[in-house]
């Protein structure tokens, strides 16, 4: 049913691809605003009356709205024509109400609008349901049941929240938003496990279980803008660890993903020029963080192995693996101001790291800086109040391996190495 | 009066909670891990409900440093993620320290903090209003006879 809802969503409020969806989605909006602000009244009213606040950790909501500017140049990353987009909403809201001492629910709403990035629409983030299995002092294990959020990177749980990310635009290797509705969550079954000791600090252990719907708009993103037919994730499986030493600016974290995927031409009458397909993915990262008061420097570096085994014909074989890391750092200027600056590098295929393979192989349809992603990033967060903020960047980007379609890409459009992009944005939540 | 209201090794800022809460004192790492959403329960297994100020409060910035030892963005980091990702449930954010006193006063289970000023202030009141039986604030000792706050010690 969840998965019915996140698709749906997604294809009904969904995007250019008909005439209409600019007015349906500015009844999305216009519903999400009136929603996020009822929500805001009545949290105020409930502050106001100061006499309850026996309930408040019982029921809970929250959520943020924001808006931003974003301006790319020599590539379809946002939209096809190159100008200036305010396809750069995020609006969310959510809310926890614990049922019993041991069970909990939470759900989440995400409205978003990011041009070619993801599909435009409402979809629902999580719905689960959450049981506290054990809790003394130093323990805590805890199962979701439902639809809930990959946890397992670095920003993987924040990915999708503005002000909670480092920057507007995430690294793409790793957050790469034409994977976003697949890699945001699965529908399934998820454990955490945490201990706590003075000795040795802060344990993190997690494993997740489950699959997320694709819609066809995510299909075309995907695969290719001709696909006719339907892909669907069949599982995905995760586990990570994190480990933060005792009273240490540290952290450490450890995370490991298989998944795999079918497409399904949907018959020979179907039109299809591609045929039926497994795909297989996995993913492994190591990061690291350190926070001091000032400085904070975090990174990631990751492995992927992709594989296909059909598609383009029936004997088609194809066994990838790729490479990458990004480094950051933030600087915290004042309380209020903070700088960032990042580089991120990563290529699909180690055997072809600066993509003359892929180039000669395709007989030069598909240019050779397809097969990697390199960009520099400079940004600044300004904190106006505890709960407003403003954020711009900018980023210097070479290579189009972090563009959409990824299976089929479009080399008409994205005709250059290199390419450039900035952003502001305003957030606000509660 | 008031050198008796405030301990030498105690910092300016008080950590309070709900009369009904058993615990006289914790450990440092207990408070962080209460503040850090890793202890959610009292020795009684009675949940706990955290209460703090705006990041961006005095109070709180140095509520983090100095008795937690955490950077508070570092806190908005933890609770946003529990927040937003569905995860858990991050502390309640009041505006101003009188609605702390309140929220904690009227919350079962309930832990916050406030400054030794306000905390001042608050024992004065009762002072002024009722007997002239003396507050020891080394035992934990209520801040009114009606029970409004346990002041709770903390240990290395």
């Amino acid at each position: 049913m969840l998965s019915k809802l996140k698709t749906n969503a997604a294809v009904e409020v969904s995007s250019r691809v008909n005439n209409l969806s600019g007015d349906r989605s500015l009844l999305a909006r216009t519903y999400l605003c009136t929603f996020l602000l009822a929500a805001c009244v009545v949290t105020s009213a409930q502050a106001e009356e100061g006499t309850s606040y026996a309930n408040s950790q019982d029921f809970q909501l929250h959520g943020f709205i924001s808006q931003g500017l974003i301006d790319v140049n020599g590539s379809d990353f946002v939209n096809d024509d190159g100008g200036l987009s305010a396809e750069l909403t995020e609006i969310g809201l959510n809310a926890s109400y614990q049922l019993t001492n041991k069970f909990r629910l939470a759900a989440q709403v995400v409205y978003l609008d990011g041009g070619n990035r993801y599909s435009q629409g409402a979809r629902v983030d999580y719905a689960l349901l959450d049981w506290s299995a054990y809790t003394n002092e130093s323990w805590q294990a805890n199962v979701y049941f439902g639809r809930f959020k990959n946890n397992h990177w670095l920003y993987s749980s924040s990915r999708d929240i503005p002000f909670a990310r480092p920057s507007i635009i995430l690294p793409q290797s790793v957050y790469f938003d034409g994977f976003r509705d697949i890699a945001v969550g699965s529908d399934g079954i998820a454990a955490k496990l945490s201990h706590s000791t003075d000795e040795y600090g802060n344990f993190d252990w997690q494993l997740s279980y489950g699959s997320s719907p694709i819609s066809d708009e995510q299909t075309k993103n995907i695969l290719s803008e001709y696909a006719q037919g339907t892909a669907e994730q069949d599982y995905d499986a995760q586990a990570s660890i994190y480990w933060q030493p005792a009273f240490s600016s540290w952290r450490f974290g450890l995370s490991l993903l298989d998944a795999s995927f079918t497409y399904d031409q949907g018959g020979v009458g179907s039109g299809d020029v591609f045929f039926d397909s497994d795909f297989t993915f996995q993913f492994y990262t190591m990061n690291a963080i350190y926070a001091g008061e000032k400085w904070e420097f975090s990174g990631e570096i990751y492995q992927q192995r992709f594989t296909i085994d059909g598609f383009y014909s029936p004997d088609f074989q194809l066994d990838n693996i790729g490479q990458g890391f990004y480094l950051q750092s933030r600087y915290k200027l004042t309380q209020q101001l903070t700088l960032l600056a990042r580089y991120e590098d990563f290529y699909l295929n180690k055997e072809d790291k600066d993509g003359k393979k892929l180039q000669q192989i395709t007989g030069g349809d598909i240019p050779y800086y397809f097969a990697f992603h390199k960009d520099i990033t400079l940004g600044v967060n300004y904190d106006i109040t505890s709960n407003f903020s403003m954020r711009m960047e900018y980023h210097w980007v070479k290579g189009a391996g972090r563009l959409t379609p990824v299976v089929v890409p479009n080399a008409i459009i994205n005709n250059t190495e290199d390419w450039q992009m900035w952003a502001v944005q305003l957030m606000y939540w509660f | 009066m008031l050198a008796c209201l405030v301990t030498p090794q105690v910092a300016a800022i008080e950590v309070v909670t709900h009369p009904q809460v058993t615990e006289r004192s914790l450990t440092k790492s207990q408070l962080r891990r209460i503040y850090t959403m890793r202890q959610l329960r009292w020795s009684d297994n009675q949940a706990i409900t955290v209460f703090v100020l705006p990041s961006q409060h005095a109070l709180h910035q140095r509520f983090a440093k100095e008795r937690l030892q955490i950077f508070p963005y570092q806190l908005n980091r933890i609770w946003h993620k529990l927040t937003y990702s569905g995860l858990g449930v991050a502390p309640t954010v009041v505006k101003s320290e009188q609605e702390l006193i309140q929220a904690v006063s009227n919350t079962p289970g309930a832990i916050g903090y406030i400054g030794e000023a306000t905390l001042i202030k608050l024992s004065q009141s009762f002072n002024d209003s009722s007997s002239q039986q003396p507050l020891n604030m080394d035992d934990g000792q209520k801040v009114s006879g009606k029970g409004v706050l346990n002041v709770v010690k903390i240990k290395d």
